[in-house]
């Protein structure tokens, strides 16, 4: 039993180090925190309040495993929700019924999507097909989403969002289950589907490793990456609509932190975007993880939310540097590429 | 001037960014009708370049080394942060802000050396690490040490060195326009920068380095120093520049910088710097914050709203790096 | 003061138990091209990294100058005036001419600010010593192969050194270059310097080498003067087996052309290329670098898009363009370049086996299961004896011939016509080059029709059963059957 567990840490260092994260985590919180931390309230909050940037975490992992990145969902997300509730607002009348308050939500999604995969499918062209570095690509992108949201809202928050919405994104389906966190359930179960059981998931991998070898395999890789960055786009601006419900409105600069934050919860995962690699399911674990703390140190009347971005800073440092000690998991940061 | 000499300079990023700057002056000159030209408007944008320029031109040196550096901002706002903090409370800098700049400039090369240390000792991408130490220090100097705004508060010596300026202009309209003494240390910077990176062995370290890290090292580069060196620098720098900003705003708020990496490197890359390391120069980087320095302070005299200068930044930025990738592309057929 | 500058006795060297160097011997005299030849893995490269001191010797005994050396450290080889100039050239593309030269001294005199004129008159220096002259402001990165390689070796110079060596310094050189740079050596040879040249082309060593040194299996098998040699003796030396002179014969070949090729022209590439190719024959091509060989590769596998010409499948005209294209006229193809275009390292042998046959072996809605996969990867572990004892491996963990098996059974595992083979064995050691040319063979006579595009003339003399030879982008001569010889080709290739 004893061998089972060495052996499968020691291939699966990532997995083996977040739980041990999570186990310890769980414990500090049990034993400082004992009367509070095990309370349905704490377990509705982090259950209610990661879905938002998980969503985010889900899609831009997709990005990184195909060895790209994204820096643009959370203004294009913010774009896509300003347009939503601008619908929601000149379409929703008092005394709506529920069918025509559905119709109305349903447009507001499909609008979502359409700028969502427009987003991705712009930042898909310039990376694929122009050959921008990802990096730059997305961060001028980023600056046109937020440049287009703030010109048509001249700042202000946009109101106005179906009640009914709002309404649903509070709901406790059955009495536990909150309604983003069944939208995360899904769109995570969709996820880890396509990863594993997909010839997509698979060949994904392989263009995050080696584009150019993948090209020579007769992959469509421009396809691919395009195709990447349209549905990480669109769960990243899902992630956006959950944050519409909670705020009960939508701002050019909602969410701004969440950018770097998910860069952060991927890289404490092994999912870096350098590309290939990477499980979902220590992406979900360093979620959770990241959730609990700041969840923790809420409950410390004397800490405010920036102690938990100092503990996630100087764990993102720890485990990189006790990453470069890894060997045989293939988890070396490769030499960056270099155009010569 | 023989023909190898002209292809060297029109093949330079800098020439076509500093064309660029020139022609969309001249027509910013003709839409607005000859506003842009006018004296207080040019010193308002030379005013507006000072501390975008500055960090420019840290982010500078950090990717000619082929390093990204996504912390400048959370270290100069830790720094300034904590410098105000302790003068206020000592009851320090009522005359002269020197033991303030001291102060920002001392924690400043603490956090890069931390930002040095780990990333000469470990072979990391530099982009991830700084984007652990920016969380970890901004969690420092909002969480740990709670440092608060200071605004009416703030000691007299940084009202009074901000407040100070070289002169004063006057448009034909009588708008009036300063030019702050923080130009000096802006100008001097630039100098200094481009003296390192040109003139010295350790600039020539950095270009080496970001060329290609292997055969620096075979040359005889100790390039694990040259890149602690090097952040140690940049942190000092960043603590320095973001004195400078307390002083021109006349007020220190830890949250102020948050994001400023975002409108920064995109604008170094644009000014000639590559990702990849290796390339860049002032000039270039001067050009790439003039441009958008300019696009942002037109806009009113262009009659756009306001409310649209992210939109056009990013226009810029994007047209820019679209171009140098499609000229590589062309180079490499 | 000894005949010899370097004398290397009883070099031993082992990594982790396994012997990379046995009992090595070798000696280079001043003012002699030595080359140091041998198959691939066969421990050249450890040897040059124990004279540069990169690596530190296990036993054994050197001799420099007649005075025993103990311990080599890197800096200690550059003061007793070794330089090794290594196949990256270490050069900074980013930097000009000048920097690149003058960079390393200024750097060892310990000079901390950068003065235009000494930085100028060292590189002046540097380039007077072989009489090369180049434009000291152009960027390195934008010089040729050639040209970088001779900044290299003036940069060399500049360190008094006795001993330069270069490490297979003609791979990415055209004919013209190689000339180029083997005069300067001999110059430099003239000039009292001694050059130790490591290559594992027959031709070149007997062209430039005054004494030869043949590694196999980390153990030198010949030592003494190239003149004693005849080329198949040097061939036996450096594979350990008699060379015969099989050729390949066909079997079955088609009447009806499979791909017809007519009057391609690519622009600065390749100029009036016609070629057919029938089942069962085994095409090769071959030319020097720039003669347009890969680029026709890439033309008949959508990478390359020519304008004028014609290709035609079966006897209809085809438009190729894209891989995926290829893929679906059932066209493979084996690139040039393993590492970088034909293999994702990072990942499990197995899914670098399926990546291209990823389709057939998913369901109707690209649903796979990882049993069909591996399934997959194991019967061409077996078929193809991929020394690895779990195909969930990565491929980074095979040596070079495995690696290209993977490659080679990547496009294998779909129904192919045609099958280019771009430099099949290049970096290949001996028992897996005989597997992959007998499978090449058999794959032939079960009626494929193979291109194979090698310099290596010995293997497309053995394995062809028709050459067409390019030269500047032109078809210059083909030839058939016994007709194909190396000389035959050298002949028309110059």
């Amino acid at each position: 039993m004893l061998a089972k567990v060495k052996n499968f840490a020691s291939k699966n260092n990532y997995t083996t180090m977040l739980l041990s994260l999570l186990a310890v985590l769980l414990l500090f919180f049990s034993i400082t925190k004992a009367g509070t931390f095990w309370t349905v309230g704490t377990w509705k909050g982090i259950v209610m309040q990661f879905p938002e940037y998980g969503l985010m975490t889900i899609g831009v992992m997709f990005c990184f495993i195909s060895g790209n990145i994204d820096m643009s969902f959370v203004a294009l997300g913010d774009f896509a929700t300003i347009m939503a509730v601008r619908y929601m607002a000149a379409h929703t009348t008092e005394g709506m019924s529920n069918g025509q308050m559905v119709g109305v939500i349903l447009v507001s999604l499909l609008i979502v999507i359409l700028i969502g995969a427009l987003g991705g499918v712009i930042n898909g062209v310039l990376i694929a097909y122009l050959n921008i570095p990802p990096v730059m690509a997305t961060i001028a992108m980023q600056l046109v989403w937020l440049g287009l949201s703030t010109a048509l809202t001249q700042g202000y928050a946009v109101t106005g969002v179906t009640p009914l919405f709002t309404e649903i994104g509070h709901t406790m389906l059955f009495g536990f289950l909150p309604v983003p966190l069944l939208v995360f359930i899904v769109v995570f179960l969709i996820a880890a589907f396509l990863l594993k059981y997909t010839t997509y998931g698979k060949k994904l991998y392989m263009i995050g490793t080696n584009v150019k070898a993948a090209r020579f395999s007769a992959i469509n890789t421009r396809g691919m990456i395009i195709g990447t960055f349209v549905l990480a786009d669109i769960i990243c601006c899902f992630g956006c609509m959950l944050m519409v419900s909670t705020m009960n409105s939508a701002k050019a600069d909602y969410g701004t932190s969440y950018v770097m934050n998910v860069i952060l919860i991927l890289v404490l995962a092994g999912v870096l975007p350098d590309g290939g690699m990477g499980k979902i399911f220590n992406v979900l674990l360093a979620i959770i993880s990241i959730q609990i703390i700041s969840s923790g140190v809420n409950m410390f009347s004397s800490l405010n939310p920036y102690h938990a971005s100092m503990i996630w800073g100087g764990l993102l440092i720890i485990v990189l540097i006790l990453s470069t000690r890894f060997n045989g998991s293939g988890f070396k940061l490769r030499k960056r590429k270099k155009k010569v | 001037m023989n023909k190898a000499k002209i292809k060297r300079i029109t093949g330079r990023t800098e020439f076509w960014i500093f064309l660029v700057l020139i022609i969309m002056c001249i027509a910013i000159q003709a839409v607005s009708g000859g506003q842009l030209f006018e004296s207080n408007t040019v010193v308002t944008i030379l005013r507006a370049m000072v501390v975008d320029g500055m960090f420019a031109m840290i982010c500078l040196v950090v990717m000619v080394s082929g390093g990204f550096d996504l912390s400048f901002p959370a270290v100069a706002a830790l720094a300034y942060s904590l410098s105000t903090t302790i003068c206020v409370s000592m009851g320090w800098c009522n005359t002269n802000p020197i033991a303030g700049f001291l102060i920002a400039i001392v924690v400043g090369a603490v956090l890069g050396m931390f930002n040095g240390w780990i990333i000469s000792n470990f072979k990391l991408n530099t982009m991830i690490i700084t984007l652990g130490t920016q969380t970890f220090f901004v969690g420092i100097t909002m969480g740990l040490l709670e440092l608060k705004e200071i605004t009416s508060t703030l000691p007299v010596g940084f009202r009074t060195f901000g407040e100070s300026y070289l002169f004063e202009v006057q448009n034909s309209q009588g708008l009036r326009s300063t030019m702050t003494t923080m130009f000096i240390p802006f100008v001097l910077l630039c100098i200094v920068t481009s003296f390192v990176l040109n003139k010295t062995m350790f600039g020539r370290a950095l270009y080496a380095i970001g060329g290609n890290e292997v055969s620096a090292e075979r040359a005889g580069y100790n390039v694990k120093r040259v890149k602690f060196i090097l952040y140690t620098v940049v942190g000092a720098s960043a603590g320095f520049i973001g004195m400078i900003r307390v002083c021109m705003a006349r007020q220190s708020i830890p949250k102020a910088m948050v994001g400023k990496e975002m409108t920064i490197i995109p604008a170094v890359i644009l000014g000639g710097a590559s990702i990849f390391g290796g390339e860049g120069s002032v000039f270039g980087t001067i050009c790439a914050v003039a441009i958008i320095t300019v696009v942002s302070n037109s806009m009113l005299l262009l009659g756009i709203d306001t409310y649209w200068q992210n939109f056009f930044n990013g226009l810029v930025i994007l047209v820019g790096v679209t171009v140098s990738a499609i000229q590589a592309m062309r180079r490499r057929k | 003061m000894s005949e010899y500058l370097l004398e290397m006795t009883g070099i031993c060297k082992s990594f982790a138990g396994v012997h990379a160097l046995k009992n090595v011997n070798f000696k280079v005299r001043p003012g002699k091209v030595m080359c140091l030849a041998g198959e691939n893995g066969c421990g050249k490269s450890t040897l040059v990294k124990i004279i540069s001191g990169v690596y530190t010797k296990d036993e054994g005994e050197v001799l420099f100058e007649g005075k025993p050396i103990t311990k080599i450290t890197p800096a200690e080889a550059t003061k007793l005036g070794i330089q090794v100039i290594y196949q990256d050239l270490s050069i900074f593309p980013n930097l000009t001419v000048m920097e690149n030269l003058a960079i390393n001294s200024e750097i060892t005199a310990g000079k901390k600010l950068v003065n235009r004129k000494s930085w100028e008159a060292t590189a002046k220096e540097a380039l007077s010593k072989i009489g090369y002259d180049i434009d000291l402001n152009a960027k390195m990165g934008e010089l040729s192969v050639a040209d970088k390689q001779l900044v290299a070796i003036c940069r060399a110079l500049l360190f008094d050194a006795k001993l330069i060596i270069m490490d297979e310094p003609t791979t990415a050189l055209t004919k013209k270059e190689v000339d180029a740079l083997f005069k300067t050596a001999r110059q430099l040879r003239d000039s009292g310097i001694a050059i130790m040249f490591i290559s594992h082309k027959t031709e070149e060593i007997f062209e430039i080498s005054d004494d030869v040194c043949i590694m196999r299996n980390g153990e030198n098998v010949y030592a003494g003067p190239t003149k004693d040699l005849t080329p198949k003796e040097f061939t036996y030396h450096m594979t350990g087996r008699e060379l015969t002179d099989d050729h390949f014969v066909t079997r079955n070949v088609s009447k009806e052309p499979v791909l017809k090729v007519d009057h391609l022209t690519l622009k600065n590439k390749f100029t009036d290329v016609s070629f057919e190719l029938r089942e069962g024959e085994i095409l090769g091509i071959t030319g020097l670098l720039g003669s347009g060989r890969t680029e026709l590769a890439l033309s008949l596998f959508g990478l390359e898009h020519p304008k004028e010409g014609s290709i035609y499948l079966n006897g209809e005209a085809v438009k190729i363009s894209s891989p995926i294209k290829a893929q679906k006229l059932k066209i493979g193809y084996v690139p040039e370049d393993r590492l970088t275009e034909g293999l994702c390292l990072q990942q499990p042998i197995s899914d670098n086996i399926t990546l291209s046959s990823l389709k057939r072996l998913s369901n109707a809605i690209g649903l796979i299961k990882n049993k069909d996969i591996l399934d997959d990867a194991d019967i061409w572990k077996e078929k193809f004896s991929i020394k690895t004892d779990d195909v969930r491996k990565f491929a980074s963990t095979l040596s070079g011939g495995n690696q290209q098996k993977i490659v080679l059974s990547k496009w294998l595992s779909n129904d192919l016509d045609v099958l280019i083979l771009n430099g099949p064995t290049v970096g290949v050691d001996v028992g897996a080059k005989q597997d992959i040319h007998a499978l090449v063979h058999d794959l032939a006579n079960e009626g494929l029709a193979v291109i194979i595009i090698s310099d290596d003339l010995s293997e497309v003399v053995v394995n062809c059963s028709r050459v067409i030879v390019m030269k500047e982008g032109r078809i210059v001569g083909e030839m058939s059957g016994d007709d194909i010889t190396e000389n035959k080709i050298l002949e028309i290739i110059r």
